[in-house]
């Protein structure tokens, strides 16, 4: 990396080689098999974006991992977004056929959750409260009401395109 | 196959780059801080005692808590443009304890005496001229952080915050007339607290990549 910053072209895409190599086995231990590609691609960029941070009097390797688990989490903070914004979408468009949102009310579809994963989303999402006020409020711990909301989300999900 | 285009593109996109070094980010800090302590000192004038080269005791202790606080905090905000795993500076904590040691003993010393004593000092005075000074010390550091790879945005958002609040709260400190240790538990807390709030609501929107 240190002969990439002074501009080796050589150098560079041997490391972008090995990079992408280790990145593809990172990145399969922890995400769906269809989106390694487009995640060793990011991470690959942000590589060469923030080359400049890399300082040769360090190791090489913790840098990688450093900048591969920050765009793992940017990815998994999209694909949560990305969950909830189905919903709403899917929630919005069934709003303008009064009989379906009927059969589909959030309620009917609530009760079919786990307890604990209702009881989240309702306090979170639908009664406004912050994770930290839901976590004293339920006795789960704030992690806990986190995966819960996202799980119980991801099911709604599923329901609601089963309904449809 | 993808990836091997992205390869060849990056490649060719490939220019010489300068490395960023916490070293520029610590001299960019401590030279606003420098120019705040001087611009205060220009407007608002320098107490009689550091003037005349014999700070009270108390002026040295406080001096030298938010010069502790404001060195580890920028040095922690700056080593992050840096990231690797596992490698994190830990002295902060340490120095935020030293200056928490201010504001706790006030409390303890209003819990035993029963009331808060009267204070002749303006605390908006020291929040505005504080805050003030900390805008451009934090401004500085943000602007420095920008090119570099944070990875634990929220975290650098704090430290910046805590960074330009001790910077700015010692710029005012060498102006400040007060000897009060409620005032500075008071005051002087209350300006480094909600510097470092508006650094960790600020500072990660304009840093994360």
């Amino acid at each position: 990396m240190a002969r990439a910053q002074a501009g080796d072209s050589l150098a560079y895409r041997t490391l972008l080689d090995e990079c992408q190599r280790w990145l593809s086995r990172y990145f399969a231990r922890r995400i769906a098999p269809v989106q390694v590609d487009d995640l060793v691609q990011d991470t690959l960029i942000s590589v060469h974006t923030k080359r400049a941070t890399f300082d040769p009097a360090r190791p090489f390797l913790p840098w990688l991992a450093a900048i591969a688990r920050y765009r793992w989490v940017d990815h998994l903070r999209k694909v949560y977004r990305a969950d909830e914004t189905l919903l709403d979408e899917q929630m919005a468009s069934e709003a303008e056929e009064p009989g379906i949102i009927a059969r589909i009310s959030i309620e009917n579809l609530l009760v079919q959750l786990p307890e604990a994963q209702q009881v989240a989303i309702r306090l979170v999402k639908i009664e406004g409260l912050s994770i930290a006020e839901a976590a004293e409020r339920t006795g789960q711990s704030e992690p806990l009401v986190k995966v819960n909301i996202h799980r119980g989300i991801k099911k709604l999900s599923a329901l609601v395109e089963s309904e449809g | 196959m993808r990836n091997l285009n992205t390869i060849d593109a990056l490649v060719a996109d490939l220019v010489p780059v300068r490395r960023v070094s916490p070293r520029d980010g610590m001299l960019i800090t401590l030279g606003l801080a420098v120019v705040v302590v001087t611009v205060v000192t220009l407007l608002f004038g320098l107490r009689d005692d550091i003037a005349a080269g014999h700070p009270a005791p108390i002026v040295v202790l406080r001096s030298g808590a938010l010069l502790l606080l404001g060195f580890a905090a920028a040095l922690a905000a700056t080593e992050s443009a840096q990231p690797a795993v596992g490698a994190e500076s830990n002295g902060w904590p340490w120095a935020l304890g030293a200056a928490l040691l201010f504001p706790v003993s006030a409390t303890i010393l209003v819990i035993y005496e029963g009331a808060l004593p009267y204070s002749d000092f303006g605390g908006l005075n020291c929040l505005g001229i504080s805050l003030a000074s900390a805008l451009v010390v934090g401004a500085g550091l943000t602007s420095w952080l920008r090119p570099g790879a944070s990875v634990a945005p929220e975290r650098v958002g704090w430290l910046v915050g805590l960074a330009a609040g001790a910077f700015g709260t010692f710029a005012y400190s060498c102006h400040c007339p007060s000897e009060s240790i409620y005032y500075i538990g008071l005051w002087y807390s209350l300006a480094v607290a909600i510097s470092a709030a508006l650094g960790r609501l600020i500072v990660p929107r304009l840093i994360r990549w």
